[in-house]
């Protein structure tokens, strides 16, 4: 029994030895996270005179001896457009930080010289540079839904309520956002929400991509002055595959949006002053009629056959008063650059 | 898993009224069970807390009754379904009546050889593969607190350190005439989680915890035991394709002697575990494949010396946990502090509605905080409240000396117990330096109503446990942690079953440490330095206590507590407490 009990031993003794752990320590080093940040490597760029119009990007690298939390600024000194790049990692990696020659939000980048700030959360240290943009992004990479530039679309419907005061629903060319042209959205209704709509057809139905993977992209363009808090525009889009565009030529509008049809919605409250650009991944609308049990909410952007852009804004008199602080004031929700794009918003592409 | 259970129910339904008359006549039905009423109150400190958001004091309690009826069909199987019917105080005519099956069981023998159970099921194993620790600050628990320990538990079902697990399980044994004396088997499989839906389209998996051990009593003095435990997530049943794997296996050696007057145990155990997450690509036709694995071991020599008169019980060894050694079954621990935001008592304070911290009195007493769900990565914990063996002997990255002793006479007119332990870090975390610790625990009961031969209980306990962590290195990774819990009780029988109760407790944290942060896997991905620990925790409380007859009082008793914080505003509560707790 003693030979057992000591064989047995033995075999655990050497199991024990064999499996020590014998790495130096666990986690990150408490030394780096906790110690003095310093600078590896300085801030580069992959170029300094970037070709945006032809899809290329420039990619920032740097190292430091820490992980902490980075941003790099991008400012274009002519049109002080800006873009902003943040992460937290010790190296920034010029394969995955990269810019495309898009702004984070309007105005858009020209051509220009632009100035770049890498900062550090908690950290004195700012490296500078600069680069010079030679050609511009064009943001055209996507399926167009609508730029104004050949006017209204032909099938297209514009509605608005005519006895409303200064109703614009018109092509204007003294401030688009791209191009030489937009639609204009606005005027005075006080006494109801509606005050007008385009609805556009589309037909997207040979794209691949899934509702999470579409981006719908609008330019929305508004001021401040004497800005009506209660407006928004109301983006519908329509499944319905069975029902022809136009079917009631009478109605002013689409046929395509019932309420007995597989559409979607989604409500851009609009309180800005200029243009900005709004992106909304498609799988982020909403039913329309989500109680119904008669429609299949499937959500196939293959099967997206119209979009309506409807201007609405709170009531302000009558029956619907709930805005009354809004009496007498002007909307304005203005829509240019229509576009859905693939896997990321358009000024991600 | 609910449909499962409702099946059951209906089942058993049948079963105990078909049996019920079949009970009467032959006695194949009977009961037990639990019966509990509950009242407290809760109230601010005004003077301490500047909280005009809260409610000056509020109440609420409950009568439950746990009725376990156990049913025999036939000689050796027993079926047990405890109902629980409860009653929220201010609830009446059914709103606030809660009727719930709490277990449910069959268990028997088949063929007088092979024991089975069927349903909820309490398993332990050894310390290092399958094994419910105490929960922290529980050691030298005093009678007083004992209701609000006994509460915790039995809602948590914390029975004898198993996992209560809901599957199936089944031993048996055989006899030798020669080589070995005998050898018992017992496996199990069960499920501790089952799928469930985490958003609209994903789905987690159904994690499941199989085992199964040897024993074997190889001659009168030496007995060996081999253990295996495996948790695993059996992804088909999610929709994900990553699931864990932790398998566990462990033996160990006990070998004993002695003679009239004293008993020597000497136990080796040692074993290995594996974790690793698998990624299933049989959709995408590419073979499977591994991440984040880790392989890890345990060694512990354990000597443990006992007169047989009881007077005096003493332990001593040495224990070893690699850094890597994963065991889901014996490292989930009882209070899971990633929800102790969730408190029961106040858990916003102040009127800039700041969330209450943690406090002594809260884990004495708040139930909600505790966990019952094994988890295949190494929980969080706060430091102040355990920093050594936070998750009990099988806590990783330990190795070191450890003692306990349990000394008293045969009058027993004391008790004292001792524990001790020198620890070291295998590797460091965050440094090469490693942290050393130190664990001293301490109680004495005396009783003096057997000193002075009176005949009513009059005793005084007292208890102190420290913990000192320490790191050497640079300023910026060096620690100094020093926790201590002192602990007095007084108990006084003044009229025969009645006792006059009194009890403080007060504890201190004071120094640095750093917050161990880990990703999903459970690898370390930053450390929180915490630089000023400086809180003190206190409770007093004084009551009375009458005992109808062993598990069956009533208490009635008042608490002051509360904490004081060096980074956050301090606060003060009280409580009163009633219990009339019955088991049937």
């Amino acid at each position: 029994m003693k030979i057992k009990t000591k064989l047995i031993l033995s075999l655990i003794m050497l199991l024990f030895l064999h499996s020590c752990t014998k790495e130096e320590f666990e986690g990150p080093s408490i030394d780096i996270l906790y110690g003095d940040f310093e600078l590896i490597e300085p801030l580069t760029l992959t170029s300094k005179n970037p070709n945006f119009s032809n899809n290329e990007k420039v990619g920032f690298s740097c190292e430091f001896n820490k992980p902490v939390e980075w941003k790099i600024t991008i400012l274009g000194l002519s049109t002080n457009a800006k873009r902003e790049i943040t992460g937290l990692s010790n190296l920034i990696d010029p394969n995955v930080t990269k810019w495309n020659g898009a702004p984070s939000q309007l105005p858009f980048f020209q051509e220009e010289v632009c100035a770049i700030e890498l900062t550090f959360e908690n950290e004195i240290d700012t490296l500078r540079d600069t680069l010079t943009i030679n050609s511009s992004k064009t943001f055209d990479d996507g399926i167009w839904v609508e730029n104004f530039e050949n006017g209204i679309p032909s099938e297209g419907i514009v509605y608005y309520k005519s006895d409303g005061g200064g109703m614009t629903f018109t092509l204007a060319n003294d401030d688009p956002l791209l191009g030489s042209s937009y639609f204009k959205m606005g005027g005075r209704v006080n006494w109801d929400w509606a005050l007008g709509s385009i609805d556009l057809p589309i037909n997207i139905n040979n794209i691949s991509q899934s509702s999470n993977e579409i981006y719908i992209n609008i330019g929305i363009l508004s001021d401040l002055v004497d800005l009506h808090l209660g407006q928004f525009i109301n983006i519908l889009i329509s499944e319905e595959t069975d029902t022809p565009f136009n079917d009631n030529a009478n109605n002013n509008a689409s046929d395509l949006f019932e309420s007995t049809m597989e559409v979607y919605k989604m409500k851009v409250p609009v309180d800005w002053d200029g243009w900005q650009m709004k992106s909304f991944k498609y799988s982020d609308f909403e039913p329309l009629s989500p109680n119904d049990p008669n429609i299949n909410f499937n959500m196939n952007p293959n099967d997206i056959s119209a979009i309506r852009i409807a201007c609405q804004a709170c009531p302000s008199a009558g029956a619907q008063e709930n805005c009354p602080e809004n009496f007498g004031k002007d909307v304005r929700t203005d829509i240019d650059h229509i576009i859905f794009t693939s896997n990321s918003s358009l000024l991600d592409q | 898993m609910k449909r499962s259970l409702l099946i059951l129910v209906n089942f058993f339904v049948v079963l105990l009224s078909d049996f019920n008359v079949h009970a009467q006549g032959n006695e194949n039905i009977w009961f037990d069970g639990l019966s509990r009423s509950y009242f407290v109150r809760d109230a601010i400190d005004k003077s301490t807390i500047n909280d005009t958001l809260s409610p000056h004091n509020r109440s609420n309690g409950y009568n439950l009754l746990d009725l376990n009826t156990h049913v025999n069909p036939i000689k050796d199987i027993e079926i047990m379904a405890q109902l629980r019917i409860r009653n929220s105080f201010g609830s009446f005519f059914g709103s606030g009546t809660e009727i719930n099956v709490r277990q449910l069981r069959a268990k028997g023998v088949i063929n007088d050889k092979i024991r089975f159970s069927v349903g909820d099921l309490f398993l332990k194993q050894t310390k290092f593969t399958l094994f419910n620790y105490d929960e922290e600050l529980s050691g030298y628990e005093n009678e007083m607190l004992k209701p609000y320990r006994d509460i915790i538990h039995y809602e948590n079902f914390y029975t004898q350190n198993r996992w209560r697990l809901q599957g199936i399980q089944t031993d048996f044994s055989f006899k030798f005439d020669r080589y070995i004396r005998n050898l018992s088997f017992d496996f199990f499989v069960t499920r501790p989680s089952g799928s469930s839906q985490i958003n609209e389209t994903t789905y987690s998996s159904d994690l499941l915890l199989s085992g199964g051990s040897i024993f074997s009593e190889i001659s009168r003095k030496l007995t060996f035991s081999a253990n295996y435990i495996n948790l695993y997530e059996v992804a088909p049943s999610g929709t994900n394709n990553i699931s864990v794997r932790n398998p566990v296996q462990g033996i160990s050696l006990l070998h004993h002697f002695g003679n009239e007057k004293y008993r020597f145990e000497q136990s080796l155990q040692s074993g290995f575990s594996k974790r690793y997450w698998l990624y299933s690509e049989l959709e995408n036709g590419i073979s499977d494949s591994t991440s984040n694995e880790t392989k890890g071991m345990y060694f512990e020599l354990n000597n443990k010396l006992f007169m047989k008169d009881s007077t005096l019980t003493l332990t001593g060894g040495y224990r070893y946990v690699d850094p890597n050694f994963r065991s889901s079954g014996a490292q989930t621990k009882r209070i899971d502090y990633a929800y102790t935001n969730g408190k029961t008592i106040y858990p916003r304070y102040t009127n800039m509605s700041l969330v209450r911290p943690t406090s002594l009195f809260d884990l004495i007493s708040d139930e909600k905080l505790y966990n019952q769900d094994l988890s295949s990565t190494l929980m969080p914990f706060n430091p102040i409240y355990s920093n050594i063996l936070t998750y009990g002997d099988a806590t990783p990255n330990r190795s070191g000396v450890f003692m306990k002793a349990r000394l008293t006479n045969k009058n027993k007119k004391y008790l004292a117990k001792l524990n001790g332990g020198l620890f070291k870090e295998v590797i460091g975390q965050g440094t090469a330096e490693k942290r050393n610790f130190g664990l001293f625990k301490g109680a004495v009961k005396i009783n003096f109503h057997k000193w002075l031969n009176l005949k009513n209980e009059l005793s005084f306990s007292f208890s102190s446990e420290s913990e000192l962590t320490k790191r050497g290195g640079d300023a910026v990774s060096s620690i100094d942690l020093y926790t201590h819990q002192l602990s007095m009780f007084v108990n006084a029988e003044l009229a025969k079953n009645f006792f006059v109760q009194a009890s403080f407790k007060q504890f201190n944290a004071n120094g640095n440490e750093f917050l161990t942060q880990r990703n999903n896997f459970g690898n370390i991905t930053y450390f929180t330095s915490v630089q000023e620990i400086d809180q003190k925790d206190h409770l007093l409380s004084a009551g009375i206590l009458y005992k109808f007859r062993e598990n069956v009082y009533a208490s009635l008793n008042y608490s002051w507590w509360g904490a004081k914080f060096s980074d956050q505003p301090d606060y003060k509560y009280n409580r009163l407490l009633l219990i009339l707790s019955l088991e049937l």
